[in-house]
């Protein structure tokens, strides 16, 4: 678990050049978040969290621009299967994360860097193992995080 | 008046429509759209008149076409199309620009490819039957196709087909084509949105990439490649001094004898820019004829046809949903089975506008790729 250490702190501070973006929808995923934060979890501070109402609002324009902004990655997290609640927004994020993930191949970005995930609500350790995994992910390393 | 504005009226001579209007007779944006009178005669007296706030306030501003149907017509000769791409530059240094409907998809990943740096991995289209090579003569610029393949696969529109039939027709010809890995969007785009700085950066690598690679001449399947690649490279970049064809130029000048009796009634749709900006028109009727095709033509046809009624991905909505429908219920009209045309995008436009579930039949027709049928044609029959 990551604890709010200065180490980590600093940790962050090294890696701030590289620019994260979660984009959470409104219920469940940023749910997770708020609770990583009441519970004092931290993560990554090179991690731009972005809310939407839903995950399938977000256009593939909005994706490609924070690539094009100098993103070194992109997250999006949304409600699990079966508890989106606009019913069919996270079936809409499937549809839309495919279609991205081609765009972003064809333009040359690895595959780690950019990815779809589901958070349960008020699963805030959830929510920093995801985002630290992706986070490795991206600098390379094996998830080391235990 | 702006120094800008005076020099952009100068040198389009855009004057003459003080005393005119007639294009309005025919501009699709006129007698489209509702929200405003809009026509080129009214954009100028703003612009004449200094106010340069109304001139980027106009309703046809942004939604401009830039197709040239007014050029066509006007007794003055005045640059009108070409008077917007200036202005429009004006207009993007106040931090102004045009409502693109897919979040600026296109532009961005433009924007993306203008990062010299950035390794694409765009030839995963290059299947093991097409022949290329690294020394032809020849480049084949294949443009954005792969990046419309995915991202308008839901309307099932050709896009490495395109690609994939082009290199099929040159090997055809006896030619393996040079197909570059490093190609960039050609910015056509963001010349015609005011966006020069990306334009001029997309440019300078796509020329420098063809100069290295040795070829005399590219050959594009895309209308706004080739004027871009013809006309603008050269006019605001560098003169490169390559040969610049589309495809349908190129085929048009072989001994091309397809020599099949098809017989299939097809309309064409002449782009824009192979159209009126390049005047290219005889070239894919010719080829049509070859094959065998019994062309019919729409009633509005060759310099006087009807645009695919969306440029740049910029100001879609109902006014260019109007301008398709009407094409399409023209290119209906004639009882051909597919409409033909040279061009990704009116193909994109078309089929985007085919996906209106209450004109359904009224609009339902086959829109191919002149391309793509060739190729067809030329496997069927060796
Ligand atoms: S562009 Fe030509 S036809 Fe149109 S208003 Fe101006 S002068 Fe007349
Ligand atoms: S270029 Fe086309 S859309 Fe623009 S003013 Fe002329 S006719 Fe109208």
């Amino acid at each position: 678990m990551t604890t709010l250490h200065p180490d980590n702190i600093m940790e962050g501070k090294l890696q701030s050049s590289s620019k994260v973006i979660v984009i959470t929808c409104n219920w469940n995923a940023y749910s997770g978040l708020e609770t990583a934060g009441t519970e004092r979890l931290t993560y990554s501070s090179s991690v731009h969290p972005i809310k939407v109402m839903c995950l399938g609002q977000i256009s593939p324009g909005i994706i490609l621009k924070a690539f094009e902004k100098g993103a070194n990655g992109v997250l999006m997290l949304g409600c699990p299967p079966g508890e989106c609640q606009f019913e069919f927004g996270n079936r809409r994020a499937e549809e839309i994360y495919k279609e991205v993930k081609e765009l972003v191949a064809l333009l040359g970005y690895r595959e780690e860097q950019f990815k779809l995930d589901w958070i349960a609500a008020r699963e805030g350790q959830t929510f920093v193992d995801v985002v630290g995994n992706f986070v490795d992910g991206l600098n390379g390393s094996a998830n080391n995080d235990a | 008046m702006m120094p800008e504005m005076k020099e952009f009226i100068d040198q389009n001579r855009v004057w003459y429509c003080l005393d005119c209007g007639k294009c309005g007779a025919v501009c699709p944006i006129t007698r489209y759209e509702r929200r405003d009178f809009a026509s080129p005669r009214l954009l100028i007296e703003k612009a004449i008149h200094g106010h340069t706030d109304d001139v980027m306030d106009d309703a046809l501003f942004w939604s401009c076409l830039t197709c040239k149907r007014c050029s066509e017509l006007c007794p003055s000769d005045v640059y009108f199309s070409e008077f917007l791409r200036d202005t429009r530059t004006l207009a993007r240094s106040f931090d102004c620009s045009g409502d693109c409907t897919h979040s600026e998809m296109v532009q961005t990943w433009g924007k993306i490819m203008s990062d010299a740096d950035q390794k694409q991995n765009r030839l995963n289209w290059l299947t093991d039957d097409l022949q290329v090579s690294e020394d032809s003569d020849t480049v084949y610029f294949v443009g954005c196709l792969p990046y419309y393949d995915t991202a308008f696969k839901k309307m099932d529109v050709e896009g490495v087909e395109i690609a994939q039939a082009a290199v099929r027709i040159l090997n055809h010809l006896g030619i393996e084509p040079q197909v570059l890995a490093d190609e960039r969007c050609c910015g056509h785009d963001q010349l015609w949105e005011g966006d020069q700085e990306t334009f001029r950066t997309l440019g300078q690598i796509n020329i420098e990439n063809l100069k290295e690679s040795g070829a005399k001449k590219i050959i594009t399947t895309c209308p706004e490649c080739a004027r871009t690649l013809k006309i603008d490279y050269p006019q605001f970049i560098e003169n490169h001094g390559l040969e610049v064809l589309h495809l349908v130029e190129f085929l048009a000048a072989q001994e091309f004898n397809g020599d099949t009796h098809l017989k299939a009634a097809v309309t064409y749709q002449d782009a824009c820019n192979l159209g009126r900006h390049l005047g290219v028109y005889d070239a894919p009727r010719q080829i049509m004829d070859d094959l065998g095709f019994e062309l019919v033509e729409m009633s509005r046809t060759r310099n006087a046809a009807l645009c695919c009624g969306t440029s740049c991905w910029t100001a879609c909505g109902q006014v260019s949903k109007s301008i398709q429908v009407e094409r399409l219920k023209e290119a209906k009209a004639t009882g051909a089975e597919t409409l033909v045309t040279s061009c990704i995008k009116c193909q994109i436009h078309f089929k985007c506008a085919q996906n209106d579930p209450i004109l359904g039949d009224e609009i339902d027709i086959e829109i191919r790729d002149l391309t793509t049928l060739i190729a067809d044609s030329l496997m069927e029959h060796g």
